[in-house]
């Protein structure tokens, strides 16, 4: 490869990552060499300026055809571009959450270190959505995860910090081993790593020896994945971890991660697993076969999720808990297939919704907790006397959590539903009544805050003053929830025009 | 030229792979916990390589994907004994059952 070669790809592709790699190294550098005394909390909007540019650039390049570099191990496809968009997004209101996080219990003296690595952990992720080579696949998620175990760890001095940093890089390594030896049997399987040539292979194999292989592959990835989503029974570190390290991180960690893992799941799931054939006669399909694995997963998460919430007093650990019942809800659309046609559409809209409301409840959740220095329930006492714009903005995250219409989260809902309710087999329908038992017994944790909020007399009648910032990532989540509830065709058009059927993904390769 | 086939690497790859998850899930020694997930990274190496020499169709992708491999091995355990010696600090143990501050 010579100089004509480098220059000739189409580098502007890569617009939005080279953005948010310009920003962590400048950041990191600032870091380095400012001295001590320096504040770093103004960083937190550099940060956001970074990520801003790149929505921007993102957004320019919205009607780029699909287009890949470096040899199709970086592709940018509609389903790139569609989930850079979410993950910008969350990242955008995340960074303003940590910028006004207070700084007694919070970041203390490593505020610095925490904008560079979330914007590496970024960058991972971004990696990881727009990857058409194994290797580059690899690569973003150990970069995303690796950031991570540093930010849940970043109170050096704060024993619970330290432990949710051991505990997800223990459980993390233990994934990343379990996926690395699924993929190095597809490696072996396939000849070769680029997923459009693998999934090539895959699709003439009919030998029997061949085919129990890929299914143990897929087997072991899918468990190492479910790791990193934190579904049951894999979810015991996802608690821990988030209740452990600093709020931002937790609202990171719920958001950001897990589209991120859903990302590798769809990306390995459709462009590997959907052309292989399931028996020797190439009757039926390989996803058909093998979904019941991820049913009973969607399925376990669902219930174990919802019922393990329930008796949680410490709200992170209820966030935690709620954020592994909505990765239950998803797995079910990933399992049905959302009918058969509607997977992508669901999948993002669903986690468009899911990012606005988890975001803006840990935003109160934050603040609430920096005042009063407590993570329990009772935080939220007397809400309604004290903050009342707080208090309708949270009971609008939580309705929409709970997926009360109206709200973004019930159509999200509502369409993985629907999708379970298209499905032909009896595992589709056990997967729907089961969405629908656990949805109403998650309005018992839900609710149960909101009676913290209206009905609790509260000790004080001192008003809760919530800071400029914070108030502005409320009033986008309220409005993200509320308009995408009521007119959620405004983000079914937007998908649609910009990004058809995702059939340049679907049919990559 | 010895002949040694395909098979054999990937049994032992296999083997050390269980012994890896056999040690990570059990050992009460953080140090061998990490220890153990490396052995794991490893199989995974010995996989590809054996797959790049004697797979179906030979090519040198597998060895440039262990090569990647090692060094995201090797992050994260410089990022493990780091949070390892930060935790050490604070409660002066390393095994991995004391570390139960957070339940249920």
């Amino acid at each position: 490869m010579d100089m004509k070669t480098v220059l000739s790809y189409e580098w502007g592709a890569m617009m939005p990552e080279f953005i948010i790699l310009g920003t962590a190294i400048l950041l990191s550098l600032f870091d380095l060499f400012a001295p001590k005394r320096f504040n770093r909390r103004p960083l937190a909007w550099f940060a956001l300026i970074g990520i801003v540019l790149a929505f921007v650039s993102l957004i320019s390049l919205l009607p780029l055809a699909e287009t890949s570099i470096l040899a199709d191990t970086f592709r940018l496809d509609s389903f790139a571009k569609a989930s850079k968009l979410l993950l910008l997004i969350g990242a955008g209101l995340v960074i303003v959450l940590a910028a006004s996080h207070s700084a007694n219990d919070g970041l203390g003296g490593y505020q610095g270190e925490f904008y560079y690595l979330f914007l590496t952990a970024l960058l991972g992720a971004m990696m990881m959505t727009s990857s058409g080579d194994l290797i580059t696949l690899v690569v973003g998620l150990e970069l995303l995860s690796i950031s991570s175990y540093i930010l849940a760890g970043m109170k050096k001095k704060n024993l619970k910090s330290n432990e949710a940093a051991l505990k997800y890089v223990v459980m993390g390594g233990i994934s990343t081993a379990i996926t690395l030896f699924g993929m190095s049997y597809l490696y072996g399987l396939t000849g070769s790593t680029n997923l459009g040539e693998m999934s090539e292979t895959m699709a003439r194999v009919s030998d029997s020896q061949v085919l129990y292989l890929l299914g143990l592959a897929f087997f072991m990835v899918l468990v190492g994945l479910s790791f990193k989503l934190a579904t049951a029974p894999f979810h015991m570190w996802a608690p821990d971890v988030y209740e452990g390290a600093p709020t931002p991180v937790t609202a990171f960690l719920s958001v950001i991660s897990k589209i991120a893992g859903f990302v590798i799941l769809l990306r390995l799931l459709l462009s590997l697993f959907l052309a292989a054939s399931g028996d020797t006669f190439g009757t039926v399909a390989f996803l058909e076969q093998n979904r019941v694995f991820i049913a009973v997963l969607a399925g376990a998460t669902m219930i174990i999720g919802n019922v393990l919430a329930l008796r949680q007093q410490n709200v992170k650990r209820l966030l935690a808990y709620s954020g592994i019942a909505h990765a239950g809800y998803l797995l079910v659309a990933v399992a049905t297939l959302g009918g058969g046609y509607f997977l992508l559409d669901t999948v993002w809209f669903y986690f468009l919704a899911y990012l606005f409301m988890n975001i803006g409840a840990f935003a109160v959740f934050q603040w609430l907790a920096d005042a009063n220095s407590s993570e329990q329930r009772f935080i939220f006492v007397g809400l309604a006397k004290r903050s009342p714009a707080a208090a309708v903005a949270m009971t609008i995250f939580l309705l929409s959590l709970a997926g009360i219409p109206g709200t973004a989260g019930f159509i999200g809902k509502f369409h993985i539903f629907l999708g379970a309710l298209l499905g032909s087999t009896p595992t589709d329908y056990i997967l729907a009544s089961i969405l629908l038992a656990t949805t109403i017994l998650s309005y018992v944790y839900y609710f149960s805050l909101l009676v913290q909020i209206f009905f609790r007399p509260a000790a004080t009648k001192e008003a809760v003053r919530f800071p400029v910032s914070l108030m502005i990532v409320l009033l986008v989540c309220v409005v993200g929830t509320m308009i995408f509830g009521l007119a959620p065709n405004i983000a079914l058009d937007f998908l649609h025009q910009h990004f058809g059927d995702f059939t340049d993904f679907i049919s990559m390769g | 030229m010895t002949s040694v086939p395909l098979s054999a690497y990937l049994v032992l790859a296999l083997i050390l792979f269980c012994i890896g998850l056999y040690g990570a899930l059990t050992k009460r020694n953080t140090v061998i916990v990490l220890i153990s997930i490396e052995l794991m990274l490893n199989a995974v190496n010995i996989n590809l390589v054996a797959f790049s020499k004697f797979g179906m169709t030979p090519a040198i992708t597998g060895q440039v994907f262990s090569l990647f491999t090692m060094t995201i091995a090797a992050a994260e355990a410089a990022v493990g004994l780091a949070i390892l010696m930060a935790l050490y600090r604070n409660r002066k143990t390393v095994h991995i059952d004391e570390m139960n501050t957070m339940k249920h």
